[in-house]
């Protein structure tokens, strides 16, 4: 039995494994990605260069990567997805496949990192081949080096649209609008927490630099409420309107690309930790997180969580939050170390611009009245808005756990992940009520937390 | 509504047949759910309306007349719950099974089902991705399916278009009784007057009942059901292994399973169901599912390759005897159970539905109920009442 588990290889579970590596315990790094890095980091497959190119902060990267890799107390278990958990007597048991063969690990000692990924909001044509996700793009141009399209749009809301217009433009692609929806006035909101944080300051400045030299300049205020295609079916333009604060339609003008990139920030992916036991809550933002004390220990002794799984708040805070749940485990498994006081004080200031952030880009959901009863909600089950309405209005869903049920709405392929928060607004607005956490809960949970082809299942003992 | 002629509680398939069986006898029927509609086990079943599984005996009448029920049904309150004929093939690969199928088949068939026998030919023409090793099968073309989740809600809008009312949301948490007789009952909301109570809870109307004083030996049997990724069409009938119907009637406490396998529409494959008696223990039995997955290989191998989507668990309700109890209490008079329908609740319902309201309103049963009566069971402990 390894003593330290750590699941996820991006910021928060490289740090973490690191940590608890230097307290003197020995760790196993289990990763989906074939490379380590995580979001952030997500490494180009090795025949593709320039990838500094692309990124602010590689450097940091490449030195945890580095460094986790020399270390003999580090096993790393690459390309291995954990499909189910589950915790019984104190023992956490992980259900691994790699290579398409499944291994079981057993550990009391376990370290969540399994991060976050973009939040969508439907809008009409959202489904149209070539409206992506911001983080879609982003890993097409990090991992492979690929450029989604040549004209791209840029939309959503939230700091990190910056990077990915950034990497479109250095790319050699043309940005043909930056739009965020929310004003740009609402940092000044949390003046202080801006001059704490420089570093990041420094960071969007480098992107802004980076845009500016081709003449992209962001606009506030603005969505992309809808997408066209053309006879082939790709995507030919889109409706971008400039929104109130609530997100309602002021004005709208047609805009022709080839990409959209979309997103709304990041929604935690709680399903490991779920599968476990652990905790949850809604965040500020309506997103559920796993909840954690000051010791980055959740609700089950023993299983510590690090990173966006609770409460997103970027890479920094991510690492911050690694260092001390590494810090932790390595003391839970017998270590002598202890977490300084400036890794708590690294880790509230990186907490501070989190919540501004949360506070800058809040979603409103006016975005509801961009749909129509044509809009499909689920792409996989193929779903609309109306379907919805349907089952609230005519068949009497009460909850949106019920209107799943009698719409197969987020039961396809990606389980929920995309369209399941938005259902939940969707379906709380339609009722007019607010949605309970046992809505958002249920949403957020798969016991199945990655499919299995049923060979290995069966295969298993 | 104001002093409904019945209340009806349980808004899942069994409690919306009955409450649209007693509605179109003409009586003012309110059902009261303590969650959504199909938030009990209906929600979590798999749609099976099946005649191949069971052996001559009362339940098969109830399964004939329901399963017709069922397209009636469909026809009268205007679909929407997917309903299809879409047949079941029973398969056996040991000389006794192959000997019990042929036997069991012949008999129900003089109870008036379609058997047809199919040899290592006939099932390739039908399921061409059936596992070489199967060399005998009989259709039973009269196996059906709903979704079942719609269904029940799909009724229970019919129920309020034609007068009746329903309440979420409100639990019921006492049986109002006078000098042996209902007279309503109080929710953790309200209190409702009404002279008759039919308790369509499920796995939870042992519940009821001793909240009325009385008794009812009703408890939870898990079950698993397997839900594959999207795939090319590959299973075309409910495919199942003739140990099936031997597990159905087994009281053995162990798991048993005997995977029934199927196609849906939108291309994803059921694998169902687990049968286990566990108590109401939800967690995720990784055993369990390894089990059904094996069984699916083996009925069809090409299985293998698919990924497992999700996998889903509910509570069957069932009696000691394994037979659903439909009928007034023993005890308590005005009172009546529509529940313990095990694995076979959505098959039985609109049958049960005709049977509770027939009873209730006094007119001719399509048959004798007397085997689904509650007074069957020898009360194990003494109760007021
Ligand atoms: C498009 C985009 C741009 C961004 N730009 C910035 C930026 O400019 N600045 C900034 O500060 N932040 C940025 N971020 C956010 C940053 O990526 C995250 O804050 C950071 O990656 C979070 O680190 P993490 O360790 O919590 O999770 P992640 O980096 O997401 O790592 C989680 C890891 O866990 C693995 N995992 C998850 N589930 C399982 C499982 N079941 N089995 C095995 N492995 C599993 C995943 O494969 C992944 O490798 C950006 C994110 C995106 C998507
Ligand atoms: C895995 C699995 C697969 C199955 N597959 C099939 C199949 O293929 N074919 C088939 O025919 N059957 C199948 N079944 C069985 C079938 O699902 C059940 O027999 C059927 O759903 C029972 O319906 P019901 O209406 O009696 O109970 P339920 O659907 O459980 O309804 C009872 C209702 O009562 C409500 N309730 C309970 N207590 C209270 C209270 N105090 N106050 C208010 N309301 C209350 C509950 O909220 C619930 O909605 C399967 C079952 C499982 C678990």
């Amino acid at each position: 039995m390894h003593n330290v588990v750590i699941v996820g290889g991006g910021p928060a579970g490289l740090s973490a494994a690191l940590a608890a590596a230097a307290a003197g315990a020995p760790v196993l790094l289990i990763d989906s990605n074939p490379r380590l890095g995580g979001q952030y980091w997500r490494m180009p497959s090795d025949d593709v260069g320039q990838q500094g190119e692309q990124h602010f902060d590689l450097e940091t990267g490449l030195i945890l990567i580095n460094a986790v890799k020399a270390r003999k107390e580090i096993e790393v278990l690459s390309g291995a997805q954990i499909w189910s958990a589950t915790h019984k007597d104190g023992v956490n048991t992980l259900r691994v496949i790699q290579n398409g063969a499944e291994k079981i690990i057993n550990t009391k000692n376990l370290i969540l990192c399994t991060g976050a990924y973009d939040r969508t909001l439907p809008f009409p044509g959202w489904d149209t081949p070539g409206v992506m996700t911001p983080g879609g793009v982003q890993s097409l141009l990090k991992g492979h080096g690929v450029l989604a399209g040549k004209k791209v749009v840029v939309a959503g809301s939230g700091p990190f649209l910056l990077p990915v217009a950034a990497g479109v433009v250095k790319a050699g692609g043309e940005v043909v609008e930056l739009l965020e929806a929310n004003n740009s006035a609402r940092w000044l909101l949390s003046p202080f927490v801006m001059l704490e944080n420089v570093g990041k300051l420094k960071e969007a400045f480098y992107y802004v630099k980076t845009i500016s030299q081709v003449k992209v300049r962001a606009r506030f205020a603005s969505a992309v409420i809808a997408a066209h295609k053309n006879s082939e079916g790709n995507l030919e333009s889109v409706d971008v309107a400039t929104i109130r604060g609530n997100f309602k339609i002021k004005k709208v003008r047609n805009v022709k690309c080839d990409v959209a990139a979309v997103g709304w920030g990041f929604t935690a992916d709680t399903s490991l930790a779920g599968a476990l036991g652990c905790k949850q809550i809604v965040a500020k933002d309506g997103g559920v997180v796993v909840s954690a004390d000051g010791n980055q220990q959740s609700s089950i002794p023993g299983v510590f969580v690090a990173g966006e799984i609770t409460g997103i708040g970027g890479a920094e805070l991510s690492m911050a939050e690694g260092v001390i749940a590494g810090i932790n485990a390595a003391k839970f498994v017998g270590c002598k170390v202890e977490v300084l006081k400036a890794h708590r004080k690294r880790r509230a200031k990186r907490q501070r611009f989190a919540d501004a952030l949360i506070k800058s880009y809040p979603i409103k959901d006016g975005w509801i009245s961009w749909l129509n009863d044509q809009t499909v909600i689920c792409r996989c089950e193929e779903v609309s808005v109306g379907n919805l309405k349907y089952a609230i209005n005519e068949l009497g869903a009460t909850d949106s756990r019920t209107a799943k049920l009698l719409t197969r709405c987020g039961m396809g392929l990606c389980q929920g992940r995309v369209c399941g928060r938005s259902v939940v607004d969707l379906v709380a607005s339609e009722l007019k009520i607010s949605p309970t956490d046992i809505d958002r809960f249920s949403a957020a949970n798969r016991p199945i937390i990655l499919p299995i082809p049923l060979g290995v299942l069966a295969a298993g003992e | 509504m104001k002093n409904p002629d019945a209340i009806v509680i349980g808004a899942g398939v069994v409690g919306a047949c009955s409450a649209l069986s007693l509605v179109n006898a003409g009586l003012k029927v309110l059902v009261i759910d303590r969650g959504a509609v199909a938030s009990g086990t209906t929600g979590a079943g798999e749609g099976n309306i099946l005649v191949s599984d069971k052996e001559p005996s009362p339940e098969l009448t109830l399964a004939l007349r329901s399963r017709d029920a069922w397209f009636e049904l469909n026809t009268d309150i205007g679909g929407g719950f997917e309903l299809e004929a879409k047949g079941g093939v029973v398969i056996s690969r040991s000389q006794s099974g192959i000997a019990n199928l042929k036997k069991l088949s012949a008999q129900q068939a003089s109870c008036g089902i379609k058997v047809v026998e199919l040899d290592a030919k006939g099932i390739r023409e039908i399921e061409p991705h059936i596992s070489n090793s199967v060399e005998y099968a009989v259709l039973y073309p009269q196996d059906a399916q709903c979704q079942p989740m719609l269904a029940a809600a799909q009724i229970m809008r019919a129920v309020r278009k034609r007068g009746g009312a329903f309440i979420q949301g409100e639990n019921v948490e006492s049986i109002n009784t006078k000098s042996g007789k209902v007279i309503g009952l109080s929710t953790d909301k309200a209190t409702y007057q009404s002279p008759i109570i039919v308790n369509a809870t499920g796995t939870w109307a042992g519940a009821i009942a001793e909240l009325a004083g009385s008794y009812l030996p009703i408890m939870p049997r898990r079950g698993f059901i397997l839900v594959t990724a999207p795939a090319p069409k590959i299973v075309h009938h409910k495919v199942y292994d003739a140990d099936y119907v031997a597990n159905v009637a087994s009281s053995d406490a162990d798991l048993q399973s005997s995977a029934v396998v199927e196609g849906t529409e939108s291309g994803t494959i059921l694998i169902g169901a687990s049968r286990e008696r566990v108590g109401f223990q939800s967690d995720l039995d990784v055993a369990v599912l390894r089990q059904l997955a094996r069984q699916a290989i083996s009925l069809f191998p090409i299985l293998s390759n698919i990924p497992l989507l999700r996998a889903y668990r509910g509570f069957r309700p069932y009696a000691p005897d394994h037979l659903p109890v439909i009928g007034e209490d023993a005890n308590v008079l005005g009172l009546w159970h529509a529940a313990g329908h095990e694995g076979a609740g959505i098959g039985l319902a609109p049958a049960t539905g005709e049977l509770i309201a027939a009873q209730i309103t006094e007119r001719k049963t399509f048959m004798d109920p007397t085997p689904f009566s509650p007074k069957r069971f020898k009360q194990e402990s003494n109760v007021a009442i």
